[in-house]
């Protein structure tokens, strides 16, 4: 069953390295997203693992073959390594009609004319176009198009999916309909997907787990909740979540090993992580990480803030606050509104508070925060 | 009252402005010379008198239809057999021309082919240099004894005679203008290539097609039309080429249309020439209607756009050297050779004789002497190489002036109307010019401007002629340029100017020119190089007072003075690559912005 495996991979484009010592288990039916910001070395490392771009080095090793290795000097050809490739931009031949394309790959695994035939239509049906089958790409919308670029890569069954941004193409509407239909595909098909973008809802909401790069870096490599709560560091933590979490500067000192006294520009904090305990140095600078979910708004909480502004959008609404020379953005569910400049309370809730190290950006605990009245 | 509220509102906008003065000078230039062109062909000329029995000059006649077309064999030597032979040149250099340069284009945009940079830049000089030189070191390296001289270093070096067809007549006319014009096919093809979304081959390689399948199934079926396009143009530039064939022809009474062109209105019968004159300009727009018809015919799945970020070279593994190195051999071989074969054809005393002891700075340096080409000095020390040079920089610089401005404004008016009828004819009335053969549109100008015609003066024998001339001939490169330059600037950086109430002329100067200022200035580079290695064109309409350095290369070449042809060449060429290279570094302008549209 194909797992697979990045061992120490690099990839060097002129002086940059665009993927740098790059370490990577995918499992046998897993859906992993690569994610991170433009630049980042995410189509560069897929594109790797079909063969379409050589590492400067490593090794990549598809279901126990090994497909590519600097030091043996095996590179496998991209149609040698039985993976399948959606395009950005869906690389439809604009001269070839919708069954044309689909019937290509199978044309080369020298299948007959009627068993073609016969999967093309399967095929169709399975994407709901049926009834375009003679049309040219140029004469179909994005989503039709996209819906031909799937069928064709998966006419041939590849049991290991690369998708580049398959979905960056698409209005907002489309998008969040195919990324319901790719999650029924992947439990479908049973095959392993790696995904790559650069939005985090979508790889969020998609994946089994999600490979955060930056700078050619792996960043974190985890489940989304795990990701989410548990952010490695602030790059993590400011990448994914929407709106993003708030970060407040402060200086912390251990009252105890369980206990840490923050102080931020007039707020006095007292931080409980969750498991285990932490030590610091005195007066070590930090950063606390706030999802805008933990900040609660409610009349009993203990600090008072202005509104700068309000977004609501009738399931939530997105609030700016002032604290001080602080501005906290905070998430209130349910169809509520609040004046512009008018006064509210708010605390911090839950147990998924983070608490950086201002100088390296690693994350040293997660936990609960409580303001110290005062 | 409605109506010249019309006018005002259409006459507010400059592009109408520019069109309709664009749409009365090109119809007078391009349309009016067609007629008196076609009205030649039916009247008596001056040196006519004698063979058309009982006519005065300017009577209307059949006489000359007749003869070149119904007149059995002389007739067939006289038009049909040159007709044939034009026809079939063009064919295969055509052929060789895409065959060479639509596989040096794929090599560059899509293999791991090494030189790259190199062999890109190099492959472009054979289109750069003047059409004859690689004719002349043709001749330099397989000439046999036939034309009585020395024969040439090929023979000197193995001791092998070349055979005629070898030396001359179609074979090395073909090879020859192939060569010439594949870099015009390099460009053409090689910018769709580049702008062919290599995802699309990626797509078919990772569901397991070959790569041989790749180029038959994908690559070609979507560059095709691209690949017509260029066929048809190359075939054009072929059809009017007329230095060639008199180079390598004219030994063994290899004609063309173009080199009976010349011979006819050189001769007693101009009346023949007019018509073949025709001819040709009626193959060049059946050819442009095929290709309006064949695009037009296409789906839209022509229009290739989008390019992917990541482009990954084909391996080429193993035969990386050997392609590598037939792919610098080639290159070297065209476009280095010839420049070596001048040098050293300029050096050498008596022809044929490479021995050290023969070598002479004589034609260079030598003052005349009475044993050598008439006392003619060296070309260093030589007043007439130096005017017709001086000529030939201030012909092109000027014409380059003109072409340039007046293209790109053509381009920026034909853009902003678009959609528009008028638009729409400019646009044609200005590529026009590109099928006129040079030479037979140099055989209109010289029988329209021959004499007055109401206010305008005889221009025979100006330079004023000549700058008209080169401007209507190179218009479609620069219009082609402008045009190009103004599609990929949205009008809207226009319109946010005029909102802010910036007059027009500012919006040019300040706005759009600077910011395409490469593509702009490349119509003004492609006329100035065109013009200054050009001979058909000026051939006809030259006089001693306003000779050109190419002219006088010719008449060179025609008096058999080999040495000072090898040399002026290479001076030629060595201006015009230098001076490309230059304004290439300069202002990012390049040749091929004004070709690839």
């Amino acid at each position: 069953m194909p797992q697979i495996v990045l061992r120490n991979i690099t990839k060097t484009f002129g002086k940059t390295d665009a993927v740098h010592d790059l370490d990577l288990v995918i499992e046998d039916g897993d859906f992993v997203t690569l994610l991170g910001p433009s630049g980042c070395g995410k189509t560069t490392t897929l594109r790797m693992i079909a063969g379409l771009e050589t590492p400067t080095q490593g090794t990549i090793s598809i279901d126990g073959k090994t497909v590519f290795s600097s030091d043996s000097g095996i590179d496998i050809t991209p149609d040698k390594r039985d993976v399948g490739f959606l395009f950005q931009n869906y690389a439809l031949w604009p001269h070839m009609t919708v069954e044309q394309n689909i019937g290509f790959g199978l044309e080369n695994l020298k299948w007959s004319k009627d068993k073609i035939a016969q999967r093309v239509k399967e095929l169709l049906t399975m994407l709901k176009i049926d009834g375009y089958q003679k049309r040219y790409p140029a004469e179909l919308s994005g989503g039709q198009q996209q819906r031909v670029a799937i069928a064709r890569t998966l006419a041939t069954g590849p049991r290991v999916l690369l998708m580049d941004e398959p979905l960056s193409n698409l209005d907002a509407k489309l998008r969040t309909e195919m990324r319901a239909e790719l999650k029924r595909l992947h439990k479908e098909t049973g095959a392993t997907f790696v995904y790559v973008t650069h939005d985090q809802l979508e790889a969020m909401t998609l994946s089994s787990k999600v490979c955060l790069l930056k700078d050619g870096l792996l960043q974190q490599y985890e489940p989304p909740m795990d990701v989410y709560h548990e952010p490695a560091n602030i790059f993590v933590a400011d990448f994914v979540g929407s709106p993003t979490m708030n970060f407040i500067d402060a200086r912390a000192q251990n009252i105890n090993l369980d206990q840490v006294k923050l102080e931020a520009e007039g707020l006095r904090m007292i931080f409980t992580p969750v498991s285990g305990s932490i030590s610091l140095q005195n007066d070590q600078a930090v950063v606390l990480g706030v999802r805008p979910e933990n900040i609660l708004v409610a009349d009993s909480s203990p600090l008072s803030s202005k509104v700068y502004s309000t977004l609501p959008s009738g399931m939530e609404t997105i609030l700016k606050l002032e604290v001080g020379t602080l501005v906290l953005t905070a998430v209130v569910f349910g169809s509520v509104d609040y004046q512009i400049d008018s006064m509210v309370k708010i605390g911090f809730s839950g147990n998924h508070c983070a608490l950086f190290d201002k100088s390296s950006g690693e994350k040293l605990a997660t936990g609960s925060v409580q303001l110290m009245q005062g | 009252m409605k109506t010249a509220n019309r006018l005002k509102y259409f006459f507010r906008k400059p592009h109408n402005i520019i069109l309709v003065l664009l749409f009365v000078s090109l119809a007078f230039l391009t349309l009016v010379p067609l007629f008196s062109l076609i009205r030649d062909t039916f009247i008596v000329h001056p040196s006519e008198i004698m063979s058309v029995r009982g006519a005065k000059i300017n009577d209307v006649t059949l006489f000359h239809w007749k003869k070149v077309l119904l007149d059995g064999t002389k007739s067939f030597k006289l038009f049909y057999e040159p007709l044939w032979n034009t026809l079939k040149v063009s064919l295969f250099s055509s052929i060789i021309a895409i065959f060479l340069g639509g596989s040096f284009a794929w090599l560059v945009t899509r293999t791991d082919m090494a030189f790259k940079p190199f062999i890109s830049v190099v492959f472009i000089f054979p289109y750069i240099m003047p059409s004859w030189t690689l004719a002349m070191a043709w001749l330099n390296f397989f000439r046999n004894k036939l034309i009585g001289g020395a024969p040439g270093l090929f023979t000197a070096l193995t001791g092998i005679e070349t055979a005629n067809w070898f030396a001359y007549g179609i074979f090395p006319t073909s090879v020859v203008l192939g060569l010439h014009y594949a870099p015009f096919a390099y460009i053409l093809i090689g910018g769709i290539l580049r702008n062919m979304d290599a995802n699309l081959e990626e797509a078919a390689l990772i569901l397991k097609a070959s790569r041989a399948k790749i180029i038959a199934r994908i690559n070609l079926p979507i560059i095709m039309p691209a690949i017509l396009s260029t066929f048809l143009l190359v075939f054009s530039s072929t059809m009017s080429a007329f230095a060639v064939p008199a180079f390598l022809g004219t030994p063994v009474r290899f004609q063309v249309l173009t080199t009976q062109l010349y011979r006819t209105l050189n001769g007693l019968n101009p009346g023949y020439g007019y018509i073949m004159a025709v001819v040709m300009i009626v193959i060049g727009l059946l050819i442009l209607a095929v290709n309006q018809w064949y695009l037009g015919k296409r789906k839209s799945f022509v229009t290739v756009t989008g390019k992917s970020s990541n482009i990954s070279f084909i391996k080429l593994k193993k035969m990386r050297p050997v392609i590598s190195g037939a792919a610098l051999f080639i290159v070297a071989a065209i476009a280095i050779l010839p420049l070596l074969t001048f040098v050293v054809e300029s050096f050498i005393l008596a022809p044929g004789n490479y021995s050290f002891s023969n070598l002479t700075t004589q034609f260079w340096v030598g003052l005349g002497r009475e044993d050598i080409g008439g006392g003619e000095p060296g070309i260093l020390l030589n007043k007439s190489v130096y005017i017709a040079f001086w000529n030939s920089l201030k012909l092109s610089a000027v014409v380059a002036l003109v072409v340039g401005t007046v293209g790109g404004l053509a381009g920026y008016a034909i853009v902003r109307g678009r959609g528009k009828k008028l638009s729409a004819i400019v646009n044609n009335l200005a590529f026009f010019p590109y099928l006129l053969p040079s030479m037979a549109f140099g055989a209109i100008y010289l029988s329209m401007f021959a004499k007055p015609i109401g206010f305008f003066p005889s221009l025979y024998g100006t330079f004023f002629l000549l700058v008209l001339i080169g401007s209507v001939k190179y218009l479609p490169f620069a219009s082609r340029a402008g045009i190009n330059a103004m599609l990929q600037l949205s009008g809207e950086i226009e319109e946010a100017a005029i909102i802010m109430g910036i007059p027009w002329r500012k919006r040019i100067t300040r706005i759009l020119f600077p910011i395409q200022k490469s593509s702009f200035l490349s119509g003004y580079l492609l006329p100035f190089i065109s013009c200054m290695r050009e001979l058909a064109l000026f051939v006809l309409l030259i006089t001693p007072a306003n000779r050109v350095i190419t002219t006088l290369l010719f008449q060179y070449n025609e008096k058999g003075w080999n040495q000072w042809a090898n040399g002026i060449n290479l001076l030629i060429i060595i201006a015009v690559l230098s001076i490309n290279l230059l304004i290439n570094k300069l202002t990012g302008a390049s040749i091929d912005k004004g070709i690839g549209s």
